[in-house]
């Protein structure tokens, strides 16, 4: 149930968009498996919030491709586009409810930011970074210093994260800024560099070295807010000039024997890197959403100069090879839209097992994503390439700004490096199958109404291995009874018990493998990949069956375990991709094909 | 009778975690001194991690995964299990 309408985009909301609307009582009967949790079912009205957003082809409307290929331009940061996001009430989605937000559902958030990245990633990234900001105090901080952060940022505090240094990037232990204990609080001493909204940020988060020896207990959490120090201790580094996000308050922040008071401590002492990892497991989920509005933003463009651009007495889309590239690009999206759509619904429902999914989502989305977007921009040709005509360059700007998204917050690598650390307990939960089913079941079911987050409950390591991956054979069971039973073809259902003999094998050969800590061999970063395809062909997997109400669209699940297999299979194995072209016919004529994840954002 | 109990466990709790230690650490089990850091062996803080479950399926008992960080050492996770497995019994002695 969503709230009345409201009246045209370009007139204020008295109330912002981004307020709680509780549904009706029959979405919050919990299934039976999570009825002693609390259940929520409250929803953000994400049309009417896109709608205010504006047409983006109108070069006054609040998100326009207009103006933010002026701030790019100027290297400017969006601060009108911001302020107009701050206006419609999103920063209530950085915060949690109990602490004052909206943010109920992870997948709301995911879903409100792929919306602002489709049409500007830099504001995307520049605003969203307050939900990283705040992360590590959700999930450690002191009740009333969480509800105190939650009331900034819903007045419009941008709050930054640092965490990287000039002379380490992923090596958080390396870290030398430090903080030594004096009465009443800190010294802090040290620089963190490469920090989004290190400048504009009222608030910042810091990792800091709390024992000289550091170590997996030597570092902190403080939130110190700059509006408290004393001038003359802080500094902000110069902006930093960037190949995308170019108007991104990208800086750096130092500390000059800086007092800070005890209370700006967030958990305890000592604490730091393991609620750093925890929240990354948030934050590396979200992040994915970037991914897909770039990807959405660039599918579009390609699609419609193909359809529009005339070449030897034809439209570019009826050449044989652009039409099975479409249909590939497409079926591509949505593997990696089911994959970040079941990673925000796992930290509801699988939170144990976040440490393997978000690591899983970081890796495979944003590849994806860049992936896509050289196809599109082949396509798009010599269009792709200029800053001012088509759309206003809107191509090379979200092709430059997308390049960060598998960088930073743990790059494609260390996210697989995550991963690997978790091999151990992967191959030995796999045959035993020792994850809880209900968890995967519940975030594949999409109408099923998510139990509220209980962030307590994650963990550094998934310790019942992933529930995904090893309910892939009772899936793909599943699948062949419904092919049986007529239902499903059996075609499809080969497809299914394909996958899942690869994850079978996959795992055999991760038990085989020998244990690699500090320095993982190459060998080890490909088994991670294709742990990641099994687990996005898994995931398609259950949300077809897991969504049968909204009909028995086989194409788009076809389509999707297709892409996956084509990169599963041995070289030697060629892949008929026929089914593509069929996928793309389908969607160039109208009809309603795609994974149900799509509801609410296309 | 408890202390009875423990006793006969620790010297093969010892040599178990020097093995697995070893396993992760591709080193000997002889080279694996107890009261060195794990660290010391190439072992980093995420991946070391990997013990505490290995840990819990051979003693059948919950660990907070990060029992590495705080008792870093194969003395130290033995210290920390027997007290442990010590004060649940206990408890339930007074219960
Ligand atoms: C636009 C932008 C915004 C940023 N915002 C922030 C911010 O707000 N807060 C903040 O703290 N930081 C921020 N950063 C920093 C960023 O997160 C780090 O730079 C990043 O984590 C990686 O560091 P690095 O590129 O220096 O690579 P390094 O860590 O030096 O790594 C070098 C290479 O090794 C690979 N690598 C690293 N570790 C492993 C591993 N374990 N296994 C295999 N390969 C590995 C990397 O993928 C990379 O290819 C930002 C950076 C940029 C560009």
């Amino acid at each position: 149930m969503t709230p009345p309408a409201r009246p045209a985009a370009s007139v204020e909301p008295a109330v912002p968009v981004m307020s709680v609307v509780p549904t009706g009582p029959a979405a919050s009967t919990a299934p039976a498996a999570h009825s002693a949790r609390v259940v929520i079912a409250m929803t953000v009205d994400l049309a009417e919030f896109d709608r205010a957003l504006g047409d983006p082809f109108d070069p006054a409307a609040p998100l326009s491709f207009a103006r933010s290929a002026e701030s790019d331009r100027r290297e400017e940061f969006p601060a009108e586009m911001c302020q107009e996001l701050d206006r419609l009430g999103m920063p209530r989605l950085y915060v949690p409810v109990e602490h004052g937000g909206a943010l109920a559902r992870y997948d709301e958030l995911l879903a409100a930011l792929r919306l602002v990245a489709r049409r500007d990633l830099t504001v995307a990234i520049g605003h969203g970074k307050t939900f990283l900001g705040g992360a590590c105090v959700w999930l450690a901080g002191r009740p009333e210093q969480a509800r105190a952060l939650g009331a900034d940022i819903v007045a419009g505090a941008p709050v930054a994260w640092g965490l990287t240094e000039r002379g380490h990037g992923s090596d958080l232990l390396a870290g030398t800024m430090a903080a030594t204990t004096e009465a009443g609080g800190y010294r802090v001493q040290g620089e963190k560099w490469l920090i989004n909204n290190a400048t504009r940020g009222d608030l910042i988060c810091l990792l800091v070295r709390t024992r000289p020896e550091g170590g997996p207990r030597g570092f902190s959490l403080l939130l110190v807010d700059k509006r408290r120090l004393p001038r003359d201790r802080y500094r902000h580094l110069p902006k930093v000039l960037t190949h995308g996000i170019r108007g991104a308050d990208i800086s750096g922040f130092g500390m000059d024997d800086c007092p800070v008071p005890a209370d700006a401590l967030v958990g305890v002492e000592g604490g730091g890197l393991e609620t750093v990892l925890k929240a990354l497991q948030l934050t590396r989920t979200v992040c994915t959403a970037l991914s897909l509005g770039a990807a959405d933003q660039a599918l579009r463009l390609a699609v419609e100069h193909a359809a529009r651009r005339g070449l030897y007495g034809r439209t570019l889309v009826d050449l044989p090879h652009v039409r099975r590239t479409l249909g590939r690009a497409y079926a591509s999206l949505f593997t990696a839209e089911i994959v970040s759509v079941f990673a925000a619904r796992a930290l509801h429902t699988a939170p144990e097992e976040t440490s393997v999914i978000s690591a899983v989502a970081k890796a495979y989305v944003p590849s994806r994503a860049d992936e896509l977007i050289m196809t599109c921009g082949e396509l798009l040709g010599v269009r792709g390439f200029l800053t001012e005509y088509h759309e206003h360059g809107a191509f090379q700007k979200l092709d430059r700004d997308h390049r960060v998204v598998g960088i930073f917050d743990g790059s494609t690598f260390v996210s697989r490096h995550a991963l690997i650390n978790q091999f151990p307990l992967l191959a030995r939960c796999h045959p035993a199958a020792t994850a809880d089913p209900a968890g995967v079941e519940h975030a594949a079911d999409l109408t099923a109404p998510l139990p509220a987050p209980e962030l307590d409950r994650l963990s550094l390591m998934a310790q019942g291995g992933c529930g995904l991956t090893q309910g892939l054979v009772s899936a793909a069971r599943d699948l062949r009874a419904l092919a049986v039973a007529g239902h499903a073809s059996a075609w499809l259902a080969g497809l299914a018990e394909e996958l899942s003999a690869h994850c079978d094998l996959l795992h055999e050969e991760l038990a085989q493998f020998p244990p690699s800590s500090q320095f993982a061999p190459p060998e080890a970063f490909a088994l991670a990949r294709r742990f990641e395809l099994c687990f996005a062909g898994a995931a398609a997997l259950r949300v077809w069956l897991h969504n049968l109400r909204s009909g028995h669209d086989e194409l788009w699940l076809e389509a999707c375990l297709v892409h996956i297999l084509r990169s599963l299979r041995p070289a030697e194995m060629p892949t008929d991709e026929e089914v593509f072209d069929r996928l793309f016919d389908a969607l160039r004529s109208g009809a309603s094909v795609g994974p149900p994840t799509t509801k609410g954002v296309r | 009778m408890h202390g009875s109990e423990l006793a006969p466990m620790e010297p093969s709790l010892r040599s178990w975690l020097r093995e697995r230690v070893a396993h992760y650490a591709r080193r000997e089990p002889a080279d694996i001194d107890p009261s060195v850091s794990l660290t010391n062996y190439g072992l980093d803080s995420v991946y070391a991690l990997s013990l505490c479950g290995d840990l819990e399926d051979h003693l059948g008992v919950v660990l907070e995964p990060t029992v590495v960080w705080d008792h870093p050492t194969i003395e130290a996770l033995i210290a920390h299990v027997e007290e442990m497995l010590g004060g649940s019994s206990r408890r339930m002695d007074a219960g």
